[in-house]
């Protein structure tokens, strides 16, 4: 590693290079693709949470003028498969219902017109006649064995459901002096990315190929699943993602099984298809992330000492389950545990159906729903103990000289250290005034209470742990899978200019601009001349299956990629210009883009002559060496690995640390919330752009503030989705956010070239719970018991009103 | 969703009775009622033009007289579907007459599903009971109307 001293660029507030052309309206989004004789697509949707679709009869829209042509569930059928899913018996899915709809908002057909509002317009005049059928809609009942049956090929709705066991969780519940449990409701909430889903398809019957534009944020597995749906070689099937998405958290790997529905749109209609999912469609039917219900208990020593956990967590992934769940219930394997040093564990994880929108994953990917239960047991378990919750949680952090650390689930935190993180933010917040004043506020009848929470946050997910949710035995006799590679090319021009191709299609995170920080530190050139480009075209570029921009990887596994693709486009410089110099490389200097021996600086070349020879004078290169300037790194993470035998593994292969302080006050008539200090303390390692990661964090903190108090995809007891719009569907606005005192402790992870690593999703880990925690501090009084989310007035109001009526 | 009231009206039971069973008045009557078609004894088919909030639609339904108890009450059951979703409802219709005066009491339940349901849902029981309203007050009128021809 480099001397972080002596990085010029690296580390420094470099303002965006993307924001430009964002700001002025010169973004390019799928939205701004125009292709001759494009048309438009509307999709006609369920009304109905679950129904058999008797007929569909869509002549009177066939006569509609402008009408080119309309898909329905029979054609789809007909013309692909259901998309393959990781668990032991998938679901029919496929991109349209076929014969019954299982969710309000499930596509029925597609119209194809000359305009958006023709195939508006028709879908009007599409009848469709359903026979509604029973509904379930609660996670627990959806698993009883009477409930009403989503897919008959099931038999049940339990999509997936294994029992796990770490440790010796058995006999630390014997050995325990306490045991402590809740049970905990996470909601259905999501991410609501400016740019919702998008799809232009054109099907070319010559070549019997599809180029297909959309704004899917990669890995490139899906690619395959919808090759495989529509039974055709990848190769035949090209995807094009332009510069710009605007916004994924996760999302946006829903949109695949409408890149199916588009395409195949486009093979029966024979034109180039656009769509342009709006906002009702995106809120009512794109994705969101699970709610989860989980009964959690904890095994105690008397100090305080947690030994072990036992966690029953039940995920709902809606009327189908779709890659990449079941992940849901197993992408957290590693991190299970938390911050702390808890050595057994004992799981039991199912993943259910009910009539419900289906889901992905949403930003820090169901590490909310874990840490809503193990942050709020912290907790209970202090107050059952009489600790303070700072204090147990100091008692039980993993210390840091214990880094590299294997957690019991095999997770490999790379390096940390907690203590020092959490204790600036106590410090910041003035955690033991706050102690006192929340002790005077007490004796006035007011509610102030101190909200804690401290998370490990994965990134780059080891495509592994998909594989956990079969058993070893299944496991076996599968084909393995591991890896998080990352693929970045580096090429230099004949006048010594340096452009990057990367493959990370960013939805916002700023990629250029740190691409071109670190490269500029590497080759010790100006940032300003580094051009990169990121359209991401799978048949012009090169990537693996886990390639994109998902899980914070880009900071861990694409700057390893990069650096390693720089380090050896600047080696190559280095030979050919101590050929040229006829000195070995290990005695040149690079310095002010010239090459010099060392100590004799007037033996020297500069780099653009280089560069010009390698392109110009092509037998002046040294014997052997392939012409040209460029380098590619196509590298994986040391540390993805497959699952062993006893289920372990490193999900996730770097680990960010993160805790929320949080001091709030609820108004005991409006039951409003108002903050009175906030301190958010992260380590993702290495600080690549402080500005860039602030504004993530920014991010985060506010994803996470909607999940704890407003946000919630809200269904009624028939199955209808009651928040298909911003009217009904809260986000948190800058008027909502308070000030919040965001503060970093560097600890460089040793398994990425920079020490950096992932740190756009912590925050949405960790706030939710912190804020349930703060205002569970606050109503501790009144015995409230806080174990559901969005804590919305309404419902502290009610909660109130019943501990008040108990204690009466 | 729940609705329940009750409307007094100036009419004996025997008259309000008849004006409720009779198509032509309930089509008249019921706001956005575009058509209403006897399918067979107190069977209709109904077309109407709603809007709710943003939510504009034309829905095709069914409607039936059910339980008929001549003239003290009947079910009326409806379903309709359009672009913006279903609306499926059964309510209790119960005529108390005395003198020269009848109250008319509902009690349903209504189920909406689609786009009202996920857009409109927030303002449907307000909108419920302003078309309701509308629905009594020109029943109301109606039974003036046949009042008057009759007299």
């Amino acid at each position: 590693m480099p001397d972080p001293e002596a990085r010029r660029w690296v580390g420094k507030r470099y303002k965006r290079k993307e924001d430009l052309r964002l700001l002025i309206g010169e973004g390019k989004f799928v939205d701004d693709i125009q292709l001759p004789k494009m048309k438009h697509a509307a999709i006609i949707r369920s009304p109905y949470p679950h129904a058999l679709i008797k007929n569909i009869d869509t002549t009177q829209a066939e006569k509609l003028p402008g009408v080119r042509g309309i898909l329905t569930g029979q054609d789809v059928k007909e013309m692909s498969k259901p998309f393959p899913c990781g668990v032991p018996i998938p679901p029919k899915y496929y991109s349209c219902a076929v014969d019954k709809v299982r969710y309000v908002g499930e596509p029925v057909a597609v119209v194809v017109a000359d305009s958006r509002y023709i195939a508006e317009d028709a879908l009007d005049l599409i009848q469709v006649d359903y026979e509604p059928l029973p509904v379930v809609m609660d996670i627990e009942e959806a698993a009883e064995p009477d409930a009403p049956v989503l897919h008959d090929n099931i038999g049940s709705n339990i999509y997936s459901h294994r029992l796990m066991q770490y440790g010796e969780p058995a006999k630390a519940f014997e050995e325990a002096d306490l045991l402590v449990k809740g049970k905990f409701l996470f909601p259905k909430y999501g991410s609501t990315p400016i740019e919702t889903y998008a799809v232009v398809a054109s099907y070319n019957p010559v070549n019997q190929e599809f180029v297909i534009y959309n704004n899917y944020q990669g890995p490139f597995v899906n690619h395959s699943l919808v090759a495989l749906a529509l039974g055709i070689p990848e190769n035949k099937m090209r995807w094009i993602v332009p510069t710009d998405i605007g916004g994924g958290f996760g999302t946006k790997t829903g949109v695949f099984p409408y890149i199916a529905l588009i395409a195949l749109a486009s093979k029966k209609t024979g034109m180039t298809v656009k769509w342009i999912e709006d906002r009702r469609e995106h809120l009512l039917a794109s994705a969101t992330g699970t709610d989860r219900v989980t009964y959690m208990e904890a095994a105690v020593k008397r100090d305080g000492t947690i030994l072990a956990l036992k966690d029953k967590a039940m995920d709902n992934t809606g009327g189908y389950i779709r890659a990449p769940e079941p992940g849901c219930a197993y992408r957290s394997t590693g991190n299970h545990t938390g911050a702390y040093q808890i050595r057994h564990l004992d799981r039991e994880v199912m993943v259910v159906g009910t009539n419900k929108c289906l889901t992905s994953p949403n930003r820090g990917y169901t590490c909310q729903e874990l840490y809503f239960s193990v942050e709020r047991l912290v907790d209970m378990v202090a107050a059952q103990l009489g600790m303070d919750p700072a204090e147990i949680r100091f008692k039980n952090f993993i210390q840091p000289d214990q880094f590299p650390y294997t957690t019991a689930t095999g997770g490999i935190y790379d390096a940390g250290n907690y203590q020092k993180a959490f204790q600036k933010a106590l410090d910041i917040v003035d955690y033991p005034k706050w102690r006192q004043e929340q002790e005077k506020a007490r004796q006035q009848g007011r509610y102030i209470g101190i909200g804690i929470a401290t998370i490990v946050d994965p990134s780059v997910t080891n495509i592994a742990y998909v594989t956990t949710a079969l058993t070893p035995e299944q496991r076996a006799k599968g084909h393995p899978k591991s890896g998080s590679g990352e693929s970045m090319t580096i090429k230099m021009d004949p006048l010594g200019q340096v452009h990057v191709i990367a493959c990370t299609n960013p939805q916002g995170q700023g990629h250029e601009t740190v691409i071109s920080q670190i490269v500029a530190d590497e080759l010790g050139i100006d940032p300003d001349g580094i051009t990169v480009s990121n359209v991401v075209d799978t048949h012009d570029r090169v990537y693996t299956i886990t390639t994109g921009s998902y899980s914070s990887r880009f900071a861990s596994v694409g700057t390893n990629a990069l650096v390693n693709a720089t380090r050896k486009l600047k080696d190559k410089l280095f030979k050919i210009a101590a050929h040229l110099l006829e000195v070995s490389p290990d005695e040149l200097v690079l310095e002010n883009q010239k090459f010099h021996v060392k100590d004799q600086p007037e033996k020297s070349i500069a780099v653009r002559h280089v560069a010009g020879t390698a392109h110009w004078h092509q037998t002046a290169l040294p014997e052997g060496m392939d012409v040209g300037l460029f380098a590619s790194s196509l590298i994986t993470m040391p540390t993805s690995k497959p699952p062993d035998e006893l289920d372990r593994v490193d999900s996730s292969n770097t680990y960010g640390f993160c805790c929320e302080v949080i001091v709030v006050e609820i108004d005991p008539e409006t039951c409003e919330i108002k903050f009175h200090k906030w301190a958010s303390m992260h380590d993702s390692g290495t600080v690549l752009n402080p500005m860039i990661l602030e504004g993530q964090v920014m991010g985060s903190i506010t994803h996470g503030l909607g999940g704890a108090l407003y946000e919630e995809f809200a269904y009624d007891e028939n199955g209808q989705c009651l928040t298909a719009s911003f009217q009904d569907y809260l986000c948190p606005t800058s008027m909502e956010v308070p000030d919040i005192d965001i503060g970093h402790v560097e600890t460089p992870s040793p398994f990425t070239a920079l020490g950096s690593k992932g740190a756009g999703e912590a925050s949405c880990e960790s706030v939710p719970v912190a804020v349930a925690n703060a205002i569970a501090d606050a109503l501790a009084p009144l015995g409230v018991v806080i174990n559901e989310l969005p804590l919305t007035p309404s419902k502290i109001w009610h909660l109130i009103k019943e501990a008040k009526a108990k204690q009466a | 969703m729940q609705l329940k009231g009750k409307y007094e009206f100036n009419g004996t039971q025997q008259q309000v009775w008849d004006l409720f069973t009779n198509p032509e008045s309930l089509a008249q009557a019921m706001p956005g009622c575009q058509e209403l078609r006897e399918t067979g004894p107190g069977k209709y088919d109904a077309l109407m033009k709603i809007g709710i909030a943003a939510v504009k639609g034309t829905y095709t339904g069914k409607f039936e007289i059910a339980d008929p108890d001549p003239p003290n009450r009947y079910q009326l059951i409806g379903e309709g579907s359009g672009s913006p979703g279903f609306v499926k409802g059964t309510t209790d219709i119960q005529l108390t007459g005395s003198n020269d005066k009848t109250i008319v009491t509902y009690q349903g339940e209504v189920q909406v599903g689609g786009l009202i349901a996920g857009v409109g849902q927030r303002m449907i029981s307000g909108i419920a009971k302003m078309m309701l309203n509308q629905f009594f007050k020109k029943m109301k009128k109606e039974l003036k109307a046949s009042g008057s021809a009759g007299s």
